[in-house]
């Protein structure tokens, strides 16, 4: 076919489709919804960041981590000690370091930094982490969680302990959340088509003959790490704006189990699985909220008891998961054609195909 | 694209649903506060105190002439969804916005009542934090502060009970525990002769305190009083263990162990000592308590479990007060005349509100003694001195 797209389209199409579907439910939002459904959606985006950085690890490397919440937290606190005034954190955070004590950071300088600090954070432990292989890798990450958590639940002096700290700009809107996501995806995109990511997932398929083909699986595993601990480390950092107060409890299993869910949910080899899954399950999430509201029909309100919607979820996903054990976009990215013919293919081989061209 | 036009649908179809309805000519009161998770515990039976006193004045002809409206959104006890919960009530009109009993889940709500310029008060949080320092200058708290129990019991036991050497077990879990055992640390100075015989920590899932209980035990002498800094469920073990190992000392407590709920598991429970606001046990010193627990339990079946009810209704009778003083709901007059408060008396203790501190850190308590499992009312205390709210801030 003549109209075939170029190469540099046919490369970016993925995370341009993406980003403009999620630009157009922002628009959609800011102009029809109440100010609670924005920051519903603000959430969600927040929670695309999370698991596009969940992707770019697990998606990539084949290795589930329980771990990456930690990032998030490092995140958040480092952007709350950066934001929150002088005034405030002199009386709440007085083992801050003095320098530390004294800075207010704008919110588009302070965001970056959160993002390099849970980078170098992971870099460090994940020199160690990343040399464990498989079952033993992920529980490693999910001790990573609890000492992280544990740290910062008692660290009174630096973060205010188990109780919340206040003050972090609320500056988040749909627009703000939106940009998040778009430069989350667009990270996690370029690391899957780089070098180091296509490598990553030579391993993940076939750990034998990539390491044989010279791929040294430690760095390239490590270089997946950093790079997902720095999305998310921007995502905890949004998070700290979007609910203003940070607490340990926020980052912890809740959040784990609810964004590897979204991952998987959606598919946990393609990026576009990545976001598709916490679309689905956060609009579920608010469909079965509203519903449990109540909704009148003719005069009548039906509402379902409080609590439905945590079964519900939980019912939903295994459903999904049992018709699409890969995924609802059975680990295939979005792309402007042939994406109907191409699904009807077995997806590894589609894969294996697709890298080898 | 099969999929992305139902996930469209599907969009549409939540966003239809969340339109929000405005109400006329009343006045509306919003909860966001937990009908879910586990701050539901807590939240609903204050709020039903609340509820209680919002129908008392609708059925006296209202507030400036018009009924209270209730309104609801729930927080799932979470905090995202407490912030939605907390514009949820604001877009339905809401001029006062009440929320979870505890800081940190009540904060997120509370902020966007701050933010849309509205009143916000917590339902029985006991942090500093629920008010000016954590929310803003239009965040209230029911309840008093943490602080005030530790103190309350120490200078209590001192004066009545002539404790002079007191031992402090705080269990590091909560903010609420840490409060305790500050306003302890805060009194402690203030009490002559009297000394801190040691002190420990444990954590509230703690299977065992049996270390905690062997430096009790290695003590020259048993110390006459054990301020005992914690909170439910973790709270009955420890109390166990410590009777148990045959401490006898007095064991002095902050409210969170209130209510007779637990003491089958601790038979024949004897020198302990909890203070409260108002007395669930029926022996209130005023009348008026024991009517509101019977009314309580005409409304929701069953008797107030703990003094942690009545700030609800606290609540809803101090604002309703300021409203009626400033003859509007407005934000910044009802505020004035909130903070113009100085110990308004109301069925469960006097309420002092100013310009610095949106709490109580100075206030009545009744002091419920447990002899042979049976919790009674002996006395009353009010600490001798306000405890400074820098002090507090700094904790």
């Amino acid at each position: 076919m003549s109209q075939r797209p170029s190469v540099i389209w046919r490369t970016i199409a993925t995370p341009v489709i993406l980003a403009v579907l999620l630009l157009a439910m922002a628009a959609l939002t800011y102009q029809f919804g109440s100010r609670a459904f924005n920051r519903t959606v603000v959430e969600m985006f927040i929670n695309i960041m999370v698991v596009a950085g969940l992707y770019v690890f697990v998606g990539n490397s084949g290795l589930l981590s329980f771990g990456h919440i930690s990032f998030m937290c490092l995140g958040a606190y480092m952007t709350a000690w950066l934001t929150i005034p002088p005034v405030m954190k002199s009386i709440t955070l007085k083992g801050l370091p003095v320098w530390l004590l004294h800075t207010k950071l704008p919110m588009w300088v302070a965001t970056p930094i959160s993002g390099l600090f849970a980078a170098l954070f992971a870099l460090i432990v994940g020199r160690v982490i990343m040399r464990l292989s498989g079952i033993a890798a992920s529980i490693a990450t999910f001790g990573l969680l609890g000492v992280v958590n544990n740290v910062y639940s008692n660290w009174d002096s630096v973060t205010g302990g188990q109780g919340s700290i206040v003050g972090t700009p609320a500056t988040m809107n749909v627009w703000n959340g939106w940009l998040g996501a778009a430069i989350a995806i667009a990270i996690a995109y370029l690391y899957a088509i780089s070098r180091s990511g296509l490598a990553l997932r030579a391993t993940r398929d076939e750990a034998v003959a990539a390491s044989a083909s010279g791929i040294d699986i430690v760095r390239e595993r490590l270089i997946a790490f950093v790079v997902s601990a720095f999305i998310i480390g921007l995502a905890g950092a949004f998070y700290a704006h979007f609910l203003s107060i940070v607490n340990p409890g926020s980052f912890y299993l809740r959040t784990t189990f609810i964004t590897l869910s979204m991952l998987v949910v959606g598919g946990m080899y393609s990026l576009s699985g990545a976001v598709a899954g916490v679309v689905v399950i956060s609009t579920l999430i608010e469909l079965f909220r509203n519903l449990e509201k109540g909704v009148s029909l003719g005069g009548l309100t039906v509402a379902l008891p409080n609590g439905v919607q945590e079964i519900a979820i939980g019912i939903i996903t295994i459903v999904i998961l049992m018709y699409l054990p890969t995924g609802l976009t059975r680990n295939q990215e979005f792309s402007w054609r042939g994406w109907p013919l191409q699904r009807r293919l077995a997806p590894p081989v589609q894969a294996a195909l697709k890298e080898s061209n | 694209m099969r999929f992305v036009r139902v996930l469209g649908v599907l969009a549409a179809a939540s966003a239809l649903l969340a339109t929000p309805a405005l109400a006329a000519d009343e006045i509306v009161v919003g909860f966001a506060t937990a009908a879910s998770g586990f701050m539901q515990a807590y939240d609903k039976p204050a709020q039903d105190a609340a509820m209680i006193r919002i129908d008392e004045i609708n059925k006296a002809g209202g507030l400036l002439g018009k009924k209270i409206k209730a309104v609801f959104a729930d927080t799932k006890t979470d905090q995202a969804e407490g912030a939605k919960a907390g514009l949820a009530v604001l877009d339905q009109g809401a001029d006062l916005v009440i929320v979870s009993c505890d800081y940190d889940f009540g904060a997120p709500a509370a902020l966007q009542a701050q933010s849309a310029g509205k009143v916000s008060f917590f339902l029985c949080a006991e942090s500093i934090k629920a008010g000016i320092p954590g929310v803003g200058p239009a965040s209230f708290s029911a309840s008093v502060l943490a602080a005030v129990q530790g103190a309350t019991m120490a200078e209590w036991a001192y004066t009545k009970k002539n404790a002079r050497s007191f031992y402090r077990l705080l269990d590091s879990w909560t903010v609420y525990n840490k409060g305790i055992c500050d306003g302890f640390d805060w009194m402690m100075p203030h009490l002559k002769d009297a000394a801190l015989a040691g002190s420990d920590t444990f954590k509230n899932d703690d299977a065992s305190v049996a270390s905690q209980i062997t430096r009790i035990k290695g003590l020259p002498k048993e110390p006459d009083a054990i301020m005992l800094c914690t909170m439910m469920p973790g709270a009955v073990s420890a109390i166990k263990q410590i009777r148990a190992a045959g401490i006898k000392s007095m064991i002095l407590n902050g409210s969170g162990v209130d209510g007779s709920y637990w003491l089958s598991a601790v038979p024949d429970l004897s020198n302990f000592y909890v203070p409260v606001q108002g007395s669930v046990y029926g022996d209130d010193p005023n009348p008026k308590v024991t009517e509101f627990n019977k009314k309580y339990k005409e409304v929701t079946g069953g008797d107030p479990s703990s003094q942690y009810v009545y700030p609800g209704y606290v609540l809803i009778d101090v604002w309703a007060k300021a409203v009626e003083r400033a003859k509007t709901t407005d934000t910044e007059p009802v505020v004035a005349e909130l903070e113009k408060m100085n110990g308004e008396a109301t069925l469960f203790g006097p309420r002092t509100f100013s310009k610095e501190l949106h709490h109580q850190n100075q206030g009545r308590y009744l002091i419920v003694d447990t002899e042979q499992g049976k919790p009674k009312v002996v006395d009353q205390w009010t600490i001798s001195e306000k405890i400074p709210v820098d002090y507090l801030v700094s904790k």
